[in-house]
Parts: structure tokens; C-alpha cells; sequence
């Protein structure tokens, strides 16, 4: 039995990593097909620099994803605030209203923004992008956030104005570096949900400001070219650069935690 | 400065709380002096945290002022009261260190690099956790946190510090420990003390003064040895250590104590006191005292049976049943108890007896008789308590 349970994980986690490691091996695969390996090359690699279509789109996502984090992870936080510490009237309803968007499915909000947006006269474009980008990383950053807050001793912003610390002062001195971790988090999941969203985007993106997961859909009609494994490949990397980091500075706190 | 002249420390003047249509504190007026030790004491839901939170600023009254040494502060907001209030929760900076921690007042005041040093060392050293200020608060042990909560509390030499039931959190010995600690550091600092608490043995130990609180209103303010000798009424005296309550009528003549079903008892009847109204007796149990019913019994006394008794170390408590059907208490320090009265059967009839002076008239307040089931459990609970 203990055989048998150990093997299933060994398997789930061949199922989890094989398209990873197979996107790396074939991004050095110097054959134009992918069921063929006939050798190492970095040409895919130099490809993808030389296209700037491609290049632009990485821009693009990038642009966006970045704002429309920030966005959703400042107003997720004073939407957490407001819903977790003040004793605001209705606070049921304006949580069922932040978190409506979760369950909405994408395809409807996506026709209704293009609608709200032709109607209001906005050209689509990194605005329009942005703003149906919030919509759905809005209620990811609160619920992350709201979770954070509600864990946090009341009594400590309490204590801070006790002390003579001004709303400001408190957030800065105790609030944020307390839930630091956790905006970061709200920040990292809505940039994530941003850059690899394609449904919004499909509805929301104008005429050059396609969105690499648009343009990577795109080419499907084409064909898959070697060249997004070299994408690919680079993004993994990426993405495990910003796990070291951010997972090195826990370990550091966790671990410079009990000093002398 | 003079004593006469000098304003109390903080002034309430019919102050009182709302929330919604539920009245939470009743309109009080109440004057703390300045450096008392002053408890403010209640069971839990009497409305003694809402009071304290309207003192520091948190809650808004619905109705009445507060003033701090004499001066009015109904307009300003809690960050500027010059008073300081100690949590439940302690609530310690988790991501600051020991010394940080207290530092925390003296750094947003903008207080001078050099004097914030010398005062957190000194307020470090008051609660004797010098060596540990490098420490986060998740590395110390809960009586040490207390501790650290209390220095944050104080280094900014506030007029007054609100305590709420800071004791709570610890064990037994270790809040033994801490109720003379606590007054020590006091008497050091020279800070009124608002001591919040439902625990009336940590009033007791370390108050200068108790207003004791229920359902909303204060019902008696005074030391320590008054409230427990001279309870203004049944609530104080029951829940102010345990006490038997017995229901009668003043005499014909205003000078004893009749309990229906037991006849005249021993009682220092007030002048005031009309004949023939009711009133509630209120006798301590380590004032009662008790022997076996000989052959030939005497006069003066009150018939009883012992119905149970319980060793508690330092004394013995007898439950005794009158022929009323109430149940008294009746404690017997255990180095002092005779071999006569432990020699005394459960079920066995004795006889009570007090002192006059033992026996303190109250008002009636509800109607009840000596025999109602509220006397007895009312005694109960005292005994428990």
C-alpha cells in the first residue's frame, strides 16, 4: 500500500514537471519539428530576440500586468481595510460585490467591458487592458489581503495611536512591515493572473497592444515554432528567479528570527 | 502642590455608553485621584471595558464628559490623551524588538536619539528585563511580555495607565507574583493606575481604591477593607469574596433582625433602619462560627445541619442547611479548627452562632424570602467564588 501510494506520487509529479522539462529540452532543439531531437542549438534563442512582434507583445503583458497589479494590490488593500477593521454598513454586500467577479464566468465580463468601454467612447488599448485586468485581479488581491488583516491583532493598530501615532504612522511603522508578505503575495498573484489571462484580453486588447498569451494563441494557426519553447523556457526561469528571491528573504527572516 | 487644590487625574461626569438601544454604561460619575491605584471591578459584561475604552478615547460617549487632570478632553482624540493603556492581548510589536517596542512612543514623539536611550534602559530596567532588549516579543515567556507591555506603557511617563485585565493570560503562582510586582512598579513610577479586572482578589491585593461595577452602573467606590467589610449592597457583598445572604424584616422596635422561619438574629441594625421593613443580612463565613448540637441546647444560637464540607488547604468550608431549607457557608481557618467541630458528622444538627457587629443590614433590594432558591445558590456561589 505504501509502495503503491509512493509511486503515485512519483508519477503526479513526472505528470506536473514533463511539459516543463520538455519545453526546455526541445528550446535547444536545433530541428525546425518537434517529435525529432537532432541536436543543441541556441538559434531559437536568437530568433526570439530578432521578433519583435513577439518582443512587443512580452512588453505589453508586461506593462500591464505590472499596473494592473499594482492596482488591484492598493485597492484590495484599503477594500480589506475597510471591510475587515471599520464597521462599515453593508459589509456583506460589498464583500459578495468585490468577489462577484470570481465566479462570474470571464467571457461574460469580457463582452460586457467591450460593451461598457465602445459605449464610453474608449479606444481598446493598455487602458482598456488594464482596467478589465483589475476586475479580475481585484477580488484575488482583497481575498488574500482580507485573509491577511482579519489574522492581525486589532489591538495592535490600537496600541500605535495609544502611543501617539498618527493612521499614517501606524500603517507604516506596524501595519505595513506586518503584512508586507502578504501584499506581496496579492501583488505576485495578480500579475500572474494578469500576464497569462487570455479571455479579457481577447475583448479588451486594441491594434498593437496584443498580449503575448493572444499572440502565442495566435500562432497556433501557423503552427508552434521552437522558438516559443525559448519563451517558454525563459519565463520558467523567471518565474523560479522570483521564488528564490522571494522565498530566500523568508528563509532569512525565518532563520535571523531568534537572535542572542 | 497643594492636596486641596490638586485636580483628580481623571474625572467622569455622566458618563455614559449606548450602542444601539442597549445601554451598556449607565450615566456615572466618578473621580480617580492622582497616583492612586485605583480597580475598576465587575463581572464580565458589567460595561467595565467600555468605560476604560472611553477614557483613552477609543469609543466615543453617548452622553456625559471625560477630564484629565482637570481639563476637559471630550474633543481630543486618544493619540493626544496623555495616558497610556495596557492590553489584554499585550499587544506587542511582533516585528520589533524588545527595546524598539518601547521606544515606540518616545520615536513618534521625536523625542532626542540620546534621551529615548536613557529612558527605555531605565523603563527596561523598572520591569527588569534589561538583558533582553535585543529580543522579539515571540522569545519571551508571557509574565515577561506583561512586563514589556508595561515599560511600553509607562516610558512615555503618561498621567495615567489603563490596565485591562493584564493578569489574565497567566498561570495562577505567576499572577500572585505579578499583583505585588505591579504595585511595586507603581508606587516606583508614581502613574495613576486604572486597574480593570473581574478577578477580586487581584483588586483586593493591589487597589487603593475599587468602584465596583454591574450592569452598567458603579455601585461602590471605596478601599479595599471597606468594600469587603462594608458592602453598600447584596450584589458588592456577594461578589466581593463569599457571603451569606439571610432575608428578614427589621423588629418592631428597629433593633434586630427577624428571618422568617428562624426568629430573631444577631444584627447591628443602622438607626435609619424603619421596623417592620425587609432587609438582607450579609455575613462573611469565616465570621460565623459553628458547634455540635449537645443534648441540651442553648438559647442563642441558630439551628442548622451540616450538610457537606470541603477542604481548601488553608481552610475547611462546612455547607449547613437551616430549617428555612437556605444553605450557609461557614470557613474555619484549618490550623485553628477544633477536634470537636471535625469530629461533628455530616448530617449532624449544630448550632450557629455571630456577632452582632458580624451581620450587616442591606437593602432588601428584590423582594425574596429567606427560603427562595436565589438566597441559597446566592450563598452557593459566594462559597465557590
Amino acid at each position: 500500500m505504501e509502495r503503491l501510494n509512493s509511486w503515485i506520487a512519483r508519477l503526479v509529479f513526472v505528470f506536473l514537471y514533463l511539459p516543463i522539462a520538455a519545453l526546455i529540452v526541445y528550446s535547444f532543439n536545433s530541428s525546425e519539428v518537434s517529435y525529432r531531437f537532432d541536436g543543441f542549438t541556441f538559434r531559437w534563442y536568437a530568433e526570439l530576440f530578432r521578433d519583435q512582434m513577439l518582443l512587443e507583445s512580452l512588453r505589453t503583458s508586461a506593462l500591464v500586468g505590472v499596473i494592473a497589479a499594482v492596482l488591484a494590490t492598493v485597492i484590495g488593500f484599503l477594500s480589506a481595510f475597510a471591510l475587515v477593521r471599520l464597521r462599515v454598513k453593508g459589509r456583506a454586500f460589498f464583500v459578495g460585490a468585490i468577489l462577484i467577479p470570481l465566479i462570474v464566468p470571464e467571457i461574460v465580463l469580457g463582452v460586457s467591458l467591450l460593451t461598457v468601454f465602445s459605449s464610453a467612447g474608449l479606444p481598446t488599448g493598455i487602458v482598456t487592458l488594464v482596467l478589465g485586468h483589475v476586475v479580475i485581479t481585484l477580488p484575488l488581491a482583497t481575498l488574500v489581503l482580507m485573509g491577511a488583516m482579519s489574522s492581525l491583532d486589532p489591538s495592535l493598530s490600537e496600541a500605535a495611536t495609544d502611543l501617539g501615532a498618527s493612521p499614517w504612522v501606524t500603517f507604516r511603522r506596524v501595519l505595513f512591515p506586518l503584512l508586507r508578505p502578504s501584499i506581496l503575495a496579492a501583488f505576485l498573484l495578480s500579475f500572474t493572473t494578469s500576464f497569462s489571462n487570455i479571455v479579457i484580453s481577447t475583448f479588451t486588447a486594441g491594434v498593437g497592444t496584443t498580449t503575448l498569451p493572444l499572440r502565442i494563441y495566435s500562432t497556433l494557426r501557423t503552427g508552434l515554432t521552437p522558438e516559443l519553447n525559448a519563451l517558454g523556457t525563459l519565463l520558467v526561469v523567471a518565474t523560479l528567479g522570483v521564488i528564490l528571491l522571494v522565498g530566500v528573504a523568508q528563509m532569512r527572516r525565518i532563520l535571523a528570527g531568534p537572535r542572542p | 502642590m497643594n492636596e486641596t487644590t490638586e485636580p483628580p487625574a481623571v474625572k467622569l461626569t455622566g458618563l455614559t455608553k449606548s450602542f444601539g438601544a442597549n445601554r451598556v454604561v449607565q450615566p456615572l460619575d466618578l473621580e480617580i485621584r492622582q497616583g492612586e491605584f485605583f480597580s475598576i471591578l465587575g463581572p464580565s459584561g458589567c460595561g467595565k471595558t467600555t468605560l476604560m475604552r472611553m477614557i483613552t478615547g477609543f469609543e466615543t460617549p453617548t452622553g456625559g464628559s471625560v477630564e484629565l487632570d482637570g481639563k476637559n478632553v471630550d474633543a481630543v482624540s486618544t493619540k493626544s490623551r496623555d495616558l497610556n493603556m495596557l492590553f489584554q492581548s499585550y499587544a506587542l510589536f511582533p516585528h520589533l524588538s524588545v527595546y524598539e517596542n518601547v521606544a515606540f512612543e518616545l520615536r513618534v514623539r521625536r523625542t532626542a536619539k540620546r534621551e529615548i536611550d536613557t529612558r527605555v534602559r531605565e523603563a527596561l530596567e523598572l520591569v527588569r528585563l534589561g538583558a533582553f532588549a535585543e529580543r522579539k516579543p515571540a522569545e519571551l515567556s508571557g509574565g515577561q511580555r506583561q512586563r514589556v507591555a508595561l515599560a511600553r506603557a509607562v516610558v512615555g511617563r503618561p498621567a495615567v495607565v489603563l490596565l485591562d485585565e493584564p493578569l489574565g493570560a497567566l498561570d495562577q503562582k505567576l499572577r500572585k507574583e505579578m499583583q505585588f510586582e505591579l504595585k511595586r512598579m507603581q508606587r516606583e513610577v508614581g502613574i495613576t493606575f486604572i486597574y480593570v479586572t473581574h478577578d477580586q482578589e487581584e483588586a483586593l491585593t493591589m487597589s487603593d481604591r475599587i468602584a465596583v461595577m454591574s450592569e452598567g452602573r458603579v455601585l461602590q467606590v471605596a478601599s479595599p477593607t471597606e468594600i469587603y467589610d462594608e458592602p453598600a449592597s447584596r450584589f458588592v457583598a456577594t461578589f466581593i469574596g463569599s457571603c451569606n445572604i439571610l432575608d428578614g424584616v427589621v423588629d418592631a422596635e428597629g433593633r434586630g433582625v427577624v428571618v422568617p422561619g428562624v426568629g430573631a438574629v444577631p444584627a447591628l441594625v443602622p438607626a435609619t433602619a424603619v421596623p417592620g421593613s425587609g432587609v438582607a443580612l450579609a455575613i462573611r463565613p469565616e465570621r460565623v462560627s459553628m458547634r455540635a448540637l449537645g443534648a441540651a441546647a442553648p438559647a442563642d444560637g441558630v439551628r442548622a445541619t451540616l450538610v457537606e464540607r470541603a477542604f481548601l488547604g488553608d481552610e475547611w468550608t462546612f455547607h449547613v442547611r437551616l430549617e428555612t431549607g437556605a444553605v450557609m457557608t461557614v470557613s474555619v481557618p484549618s490550623g485553628e479548627i477544633a477536634a470537636e467541630l471535625g469530629a461533628i458528622a455530616d448530617g449532624a444538627d449544630v448550632l450557629l452562632s455571630w456577632s452582632a457587629a458580624a451581620a450587616r443590614v442591606l437593602p432588601a433590594e428584590a423582594a425574596v424570602t429567606a427560603a427562595s432558591p436565589a438566597s441559597a445558590t446566592s450563598a452557593l456561589k459566594g462559597a465557590a467564588a
